[in-house]
C-alpha cells in the first residue's frame, strides 16, 4: 500500500480510538481517557499532515483537485478547529465532536475514487489552492458547528456550547465569503464570467445566504435550541453543494 | 415604507424568494434560466435596496457592519452593470486566418481589433501509450503497444504491425495522420487464431469493432493521455494599426483594447482550428472592488 495510504488509514484509526476513549471515558467515568483521547486526536492530525505532504509530494503539486483530495483537506482542518475552539470556550466536549464529525468524513473518503490524475487545463492555476483552501476551511468549520449543534440539541445546550457554535459560524462564514470571492476571480479569468449560475456556484451561494440569514436570525434574538436547528438546517445546504450538486446535476465544476 | 426597507423581515423574506428561486431553477426547470427575468432581477435590486437602507438607517454603525454591507451593494451594482453591458462573442479561427467578427447566437459583431491565429497546439502531460487488451477464455493480458511487439496466447497469437495518432484515410485511399495528436489512436494488428491470419485495425474511440470477426476480444486504448494545456499563438492588430503577439491559454487569457480573449476550446476533428471567446466586462472590475470591500470588513468583523 501506498505510504500516504498507511498515514491516512493511521489517522483514521487514531480518530477512531479517540472516539472510543472519550466514549469510555463517560460510560466508565474515567477522565483520564478523556486525556487519551485527546493525543490520539492530536496524532491522528499530526498522521493526516504528514500523509497530505506525501502525497503533495508525489503529485507535484497541492493534493486539491477532486473530491477525494478535497476531502481529506476539509478533514485537516477540522482537527485544528476543534482544539483551537475546545481551548478558547474552555468546552472539552468540542474535542469529541470534532472527533465524529471527523471519523463520519473518513468513512465517506473510504468510499471515494482515488486516482491521482493530472491537473486538466481548467484547473492549473494559482488560484485553485486558495480557492479550495478557504472553501474547505468553510466547511470544516460548518461541520464541526454542526456536530456541535447536534450534541448540544441531544445533551442540552449551556451559554460556552453556544458562543463555541457562534464562533465557528462566523469562521465558517467568513471563509465562505472567501471562497466565492476567490472563485469568482478565478472563474473570470478561466471561463471568460466573473459569475455563470453553474449550479456550484448557486448553491455555494445559497449556503452563503442560508448562515447569513441564521446570523440575522441569532441578531433577531433566535438563539439556543432553535439556532442549533437552524446550523443543522444550513449544513445540510453544504453538504448538497458540497456533495449534491457532484452526483446529482452537472454543471462546470464536475471535477471537485 | 422606509422603514420596511430596512428592515430584517425583508431580508428574511428576500432570502425564502431567493432560495425559491435557485431550488426551482437547479433542482426543476428545463426552461430558459430564471436568472435572466425582470423579476430575479427586481429581487436583487430590492436585496441591495434592503442592504444599504438597513446600513444608512443603523445608528452607529461599525466599521466592519458598514464595509461588509456596502460591499455586497457594490458586489450587486456590478452584478447590473454586467447585465446590461457585458459583451461576449465567440471567434473560430483557423491557422493562418485572420478576423474581426465575433459571433454571438444569430448575431455578428465587429470588433476594434483583428485577430489573426499563427498556430495552435495541444499539449500532453506524458507521451500517451496505447493498450491492447486481449480476453479468451484463459483470461486477460494487456500488451503495450509498441510496433513489432508480439504476444503468444494459448488460442492467439498477436503482432503489433503499426501505430496511428490520429488516423486517417487520404482521398486515395492511404492511411496517414491527420494531425500530430492522439484524437483518432488506432493499431495494426496481425491476429492469428483458429487457423486464419488477418490484419485489422482496431480504434480506441471504437472499441466495438471486430467484435463479431475474431474468437477473441481485443481492444486498443490509450493511457496516460491527459491534456495539460492548449495554446493559441495569436496576433492582434489594432486600429492604429499596432499588433501585439501573445500566446492564449486555458487560465492564461489576453486583455488587450478593454477587452479578454480566452482560450475556450479546440476541435478533435481539426488541429489546426481553435475557438477563442472575446468579452468585455466593465461590470466585473466593480464586482472585484465589490469583494475588496466585502472581504475587509469581513476581516475586520472576525477580529471584534
Amino acid at each position: 500500500m501506498a505510504a500516504q495510504m498507511i498515514l491516512f488509514n493511521l489517522a483514521f484509526g487514531l480518530t477512531l480510538a479517540a472516539l472510543a476513549s472519550w466514549t469510555a471515558s463517560y460510560l466508565a467515568a474515567r477522565p483520564l481517557l478523556g486525556r487519551a483521547g485527546k493525543t490520539a486526536l492530536g496524532l491522528a492530525w499530526l498522521a493526516l499532515t504528514a500523509g497530505l505532504t506525501l502525497l503533495w509530494v508525489r503529485l507535484g503539486r497541492p493534493p486539491l483537485s477532486n473530491q477525494y483530495e478535497s476531502l481529506l483537506t476539509l478533514l485537516w482542518f477540522i482537527y485544528p478547529f476543534a482544539f483551537y475552539f475546545s481551548r478558547r470556550t474552555g468546552r472539552p466536549e468540542i474535542l469529541p465532536a470534532g472527533a465524529l464529525a471527523a471519523a463520519l468524513l473518513f468513512g465517506l473518503a473510504a468510499l471515494m475514487d482515488r486516482t491521482a490524475r493530472p491537473l486538466m487545463p481548467a484547473l492549473r492555476s494559482d488560484w485553485l489552492v486558495i480557492h479550495v483552501l478557504s472553501s474547505m476551511a468553510a466547511y470544516a468549520a460548518f461541520a464541526l458547528a454542526a456536530a456541535g449543534a447536534a450534541w448540544a440539541l441531544l445533551r442540552g445546550l449551556s451559554e460556552d456550547l453556544e458562543d463555541f457554535l457562534l464562533r465557528l459560524t462566523k469562521t465558517g462564514f467568513a471563509f465562505l465569503t472567501l471562497g466565492i470571492a476567490t472563485g469568482s476571480v478565478w472563474a473570470e479569468s478561466a471561463w471568460g464570467s466573473w459569475w455563470s449560475w453553474d449550479p456550484k456556484e448557486t448553491w455555494s451561494l445559497l449556503t452563503w445566504l442560508g448562515y447569513a440569514a441564521a446570523l440575522h436570525l441569532r441578531r433577531k434574538g433566535i438563539r439556543g435550541t432553535k439556532f442549533g436547528i437552524i446550523l443543522l438546517v444550513c449544513f445540510g445546504l453544504v453538504l448538497f453543494t458540497y456533495f449534491g450538486v457532484n452526483f446529482l446535476l452537472s454543471g462546470l465544476h464536475s471535477y471537485a | 415604507m422606509l422603514k420596511v426597507l430596512a428592515s430584517l423581515r425583508l431580508f428574511f423574506f428576500l432570502c425564502l424568494l431567493l432560495a425559491a428561486a435557485f431550488l426551482y431553477q437547479t433542482l426543476f426547470n428545463r426552461g430558459a434560466p430564471v436568472y435572466g427575468s425582470w423579476w430575479f432581477a427586481g429581487l436583487g435590486a430590492l436585496a441591495a435596496a434592503n442592504i444599504a437602507a438597513c446600513s444608512l438607517s443603523r445608528r452607529g454603525a461599525s466599521a466592519h457592519y458598514l464595509l461588509i454591507h456596502a460591499g455586497l451593494v457594490v458586489v450587486i451594482a456590478g452584478a447590473f452593470v454586467t447585465r446590461a453591458f457585458r459583451f461576449e462573442g465567440e471567434l473560430p479561427l483557423r491557422a493562418g486566418q485572420e478576423s474581426d467578427l465575433a459571433y454571438s447566437g444569430r448575431d455578428t459583431y465587429k470588433l476594434p481589433f483583428s485577430v489573426k491565429l499563427e498556430d495552435f497546439k495541444l499539449e500532453y502531460y506524458r507521451e500517451p501509450l496505447g493498450v491492447i487488451t486481449v480476453e479468451d477464455a484463459g483470461g486477460r493480458r494487456d500488451l503495450y503497444a509498441v510496433e513489432g511487439a508480439s504476444l503468444t496466447l494459448p488460442s492467439a497469437r498477436l503482432k503489433v504491425l503499426k501505430l496511428a495518432r490520429d488516423f486517417g484515410v487520404t482521398a486515395r485511399g492511404e492511411t496517414a495522420e491527420k494531425s500530430p495528436y492522439w484524437f483518432n489512436p488506432a493499431a495494426r494488428l496481425e491476429i492469428t487464431a483458429a487457423g486464419k491470419t488477418r490484419r485489422l485495425w482496431f480504434f480506441a474511440n471504437f472499441p466495438g469493432m471486430h467484435g463479431e470477426d475474431l474468437p477473441l476480444r481485443v481492444t486498443y486504448a490509450l493511457e496516460q493521455a491527459e491534456i495539460k494545456n492548449f495554446t493559441s499563438t495569436v496576433q492582434v492588430r489594432g486600429r492604429a494599426g499596432t499588433v501585439t503577439r501573445a500566446e492564449i491559454s486555458v487560465n492564461k487569457p489576453l486583455r488587450v483594447n478593454g477587452y479578454t480573449l480566452y482560450q475556450t476550446s479546440y476541435d478533435p476533428a481539426d488541429a489546426r482550428y481553435t475557438l477563442l471567446t472575446v468579452t468585455r466586462d466593465r461590470g466585473a472590475w466593480v464586482v472585484f472592488a465589490g469583494f475588496s470591500i466585502l472581504l475587509l470588513g469581513v476581516l475586520l468583523w472576525l477580529r471584534k
